[in-house]
């Protein structure tokens, strides 16, 4: 960003064309500047808003940096110390890193397969229904992280929960379970939870793709005797490539960082410490113990992590349009 | 630590204060009265933070304070509620921004933290110039106190003895037990008669709750040698305590959501009427009751039990007004903090809250109620009155949940009480030797 900045730097007003002899150059030139010019203004404010908090976590990575230094302004550089601790760290290998990564590929899965399953039904319902139902995923799209938390809290409460009375009086267990304390069930209701909250957005996504799908295509397979699935899977699909790819890229982001979702259920926030994920292991380590170097290195690895896997997904994308 | 901290260690903190005391007096006019009307803060206004959770709205308690503070001084007052799950978070934005308000509410085990950082003004001078040195509460002194400065002026404390619902009790034909095998004894006649029901809570994610027992059986949370601090959460005592604890549950007598249940769900529960007795607040009755209202005269307290008789000691949790060193006026600051935790204003604030006074005086008036529900707090407040490790390291601790990870994994049966304990353990030794 910096040095896109600095090449809008000299694309002022004084650089505007020359003599006619060097029209056609200074043209381009302009062109080539112009749209820079234009952005300006707006990068100007992304880098304020963006890029200098990126800069100071980055920075704060490289030192012990405490409620003391908070106070007192003076930096204690500490060079790659936190990030020693972070990857010699038993808990980061066994606890948290399974628990982001194989969380965020389930959510991402299901989030994209029940989301296009969703738009699959909307692109074949009639107007009103279409209206019903899309209004009706909204509203589950809609409902803050918090609130949605809270609901599927109550509903699988051990003592007063919908999930244990039912299992109760279909006579399946006897007496109440805490599904809280269990690391894989903690992760089923935290999956069910973010999957609910995140399939509207690609089911929206979806169906606008399905909807530009054009019919002469899938006629021309039916004609030509594919069945549903394959006139789906080999007609459908490839031309929705796109939006799948901004659909699992975003979601990939989003599950990768779920913080509010684990954070807020029971034992989430610490005391279980099973059920620990990058961004709650960030967050309880840099305001719990004040320790916001090594907290700020957790957030700079994840987001290290998330540009990797977004550039390694966004190339092949882009290698498959090649061919 | 401990009772001790009633006259063992305060011995030092009182002794600096008298002599902080003798010094500033003898320069001072000596017009100790408490009524300064020296102080002029005309066109000022003072910004305050004040922490809110469990304890009944404030809202009009602070009206008047307002009205009394702009009378006295001519300052207007700003204060901003805060819920003490986002305070510290606030503290260390408003700290790092140089927002801090010039007087806020900080609990006991915060102090000497924001102290060791550098954020708060100590306050022996005031103390003494209004010549409050030897009337404040012992214990609160001392968890003010930091490297032999006071950073806290003591406002109130609590304290969490055994809170048991009446009818129940008389239902399943038990008395208010007075030892470990009457608890349980009791326990099991309540689950007998009301098998639905929480004979007796026992939560996974309230530290304040599990001591008790730690103590109660002889054991220490953490002691202080010089400068090391080790804990005794993996003494063959303190296991003997926790096995009784969670035993409790094992045995059935809790419930399966009180693994993960923190005192606030406790509150909700036993205000519900689902609950036979739990370890609660001083504090605690007024918001059952705003809770449910038919709650109201069906429920009472004891001290918690000691192991054969008399009393396990119980925290002492507490708050500060503390004076942040970026407050303009200090002197308009303390005639805040005076007004406070002193005289009508104090009295008022702990009847209201259920809260002990932190000034000796009001304390002793507090302590001769013969209120049901303030009585046996109040007993287990003189008698059986405990503080956790004073050290800004603490604070940590109790951020990591080491306390409430061992309770959860103990009671979701994933660990044995002598692994978990000494996982525990290690891991408190380890954050408060962290000397950073």
């Amino acid at each position: 960003m910096t040095s896109t900045l600095s090449v809008a730097a000299p694309a002022g007003p004084g650089q505007s064309p020359g003599p006619g002899g060097r029209r056609p150059f200074g043209k381009s030139l302009l062109a080539r500047v112009r749209p820079w010019m234009l952005l300006t203004p707006a990068l100007l404010v992304l880098a304020v808003l963006l890029l200098w908090p990126l800069v100071r976590v980055a920075l704060f990575s490289l030192q012990d940096y405490g409620l003391r230094e908070i106070v007192s302004g003076e930096p204690n550089w500490i060079g790659l110390g936190n990030y020693v601790e972070i990857f010699t760290s038993e808990q980061l290998w066994a606890v948290v890193l399974p628990n982001t990564v194989a969380f965020a590929v389930l959510s991402v899965a299901f989030t994209v397969m029940f989301g296009t399953a969703v738009a699959v039904l909307l692109a074949s319902l009639g107007r009103v229904w279409r209206t019903v139902v899309s209004s009706a995923i909204m509203a589950a799209w809609a409902m803050p992280a918090v609130t949605g938390t809270y609901v599927w809290v109550w509903i699988f409460d051990a003592d007063r929960g919908v999930f244990n009375h039912v299992l109760q009086s279909l006579g399946l267990q006897d007496a109440p379970v805490n599904w809280f304390t269990d690391r894989w069930s903690f992760y089923a209701i935290v999956l069910l939870n973010v999957v609910h909250h995140g399939f509207p957005f690609v089911a929206i996504t979806v169906l606008a793709g399905l909807l530009g799908v054009p019919k002469e295509l899938l006629e021309a397979a039916e004609i030509d005797g594919a069945g549903a699935w394959r006139r789906f899977f080999s007609v459908v699909v490839p031309q929705l490539k796109q939006i799948f790819a901004v659909v699992i890229i975003l979601s990939t982001i989003w599950d990768f960082k779920v913080f509010a979702q684990v954070y807020l259920m029971p034992g989430g926030a610490g005391s279980n410490r099973e059920v620990l994920n990058l961004g709650v292991w960030s967050y309880t380590e840099s305001f719990g113990q004040n320790r916001y170097g090594f907290g700020s290195a957790i957030a700079v690895l994840l987001t290290l992590l998330l540009l990797g896997i977004t550039v390694a997904y966004v190339r092949t994308i882009l290698k498959e349009e090649e061919l | 630590m401990r009772r001790d901290m009633w006259t063992r260690k305060n011995v030092g903190a009182v002794a600096t204060a008298a002599l902080v005391a003798l010094g500033v007096a003898a320069c001072s006019s000596g017009s100790g009265d408490g009524g300064d009307g020296t102080v002029d803060g005309e066109g000022k206004t003072l910004d305050v933070w004040i922490m809110q959770g469990t304890n009944p709205s404030a809202d009009e308690f602070f009206d008047d304070v307002s009205a009394a503070f702009k009378e006295e001084t001519g300052a207007d007052l700003n204060v901003e509620f805060v819920e003490w799950g986002d305070a510290h978070d606030r503290f260390v934005t408003s700290i790092a921004g140089g927002t801090t308000p010039d007087v806020a509410e900080t609990g006991t085990t915060w102090t000497p933290e924001f102290a060791d950082a550098g954020a708060l003004a100590p306050l022996d001078e005031f103390v003494a110039e209004a010549g409050l040195g030897d009337d404040l509460v012992d214990g609160l002194v001392e968890a003010g106190t930091y490297d032999g400065e006071l950073y806290g002026m003591p406002w109130y404390a609590g304290v969490r003895s055994l809170v048991y619902n009446t009818e129940i009790f008389e239902k399943a034909g038990v008395e208010p037990p007075t030892t470990w095998a009457e608890i349980e004894s009791a326990a099991k006649a309540i689950k007998a008669e009301f098998p639905d029901k929480t004979a007796v809570a026992v939560p996974g994610d309230a530290e304040f709750t599990v001591y008790p027992w730690v103590w109660g059986a002889g054991g220490e949370v953490a002691t202080q040698d010089g400068d090391t601090w080790t804990s005794g959460l993996d003494s063959p005592e303190a296991q003997e305590g926790l096995k009784f604890w969670t035993g409790l549950a094992k045995d059935g007598y809790s419930s399966a959501g009180a693994t993960t249940w923190r005192e606030t769900d406790v509150l909700d529960a036993f205000a519900q009427g689902d609950v036979g007795m739990a370890v609660m607040g001083s504090w605690t009755p007024g918001a059952i009751v705003e809770a449910n209202k038919d709650m109201e005269g069906k429920f009472a307290a004891v001290p918690i039990p000691g192991k054969d008789g008399g009393m396990s000691p119980s925290v002492l949790g507490g708050s500060h007004l503390s004076m942040f060193s970026t407050a303009e006026d200090q002197d308009l600051a303390f005639a805040f903090i005076e007004m406070m935790t002193t005289g009508e204003f104090a009295t008022q604030w702990g009847e209201q809250a259920g809260y002990f006074p932190g000034q000796k005086s009001l304390l002793d008036e507090t302590l001769e109620s013969t209120d049901p529900l303030v009585a046996p707090f109040a007993q287990q407040f003189v008698e059986g009155g405990a503080s956790v490790p004073v050290s800004p390291n603490f604070g940590a601790v109790q951020a990591k949940l080491t306390t409430s990870t061992m309770m959860q994994s103990i009671l979701s049966g994933s660990e044995d009480v002598e692994t978990a304990s000494a996982k525990a353990a290690e891991e408190m030794t380890s954050l408060l030797n962290d000397g950073n």
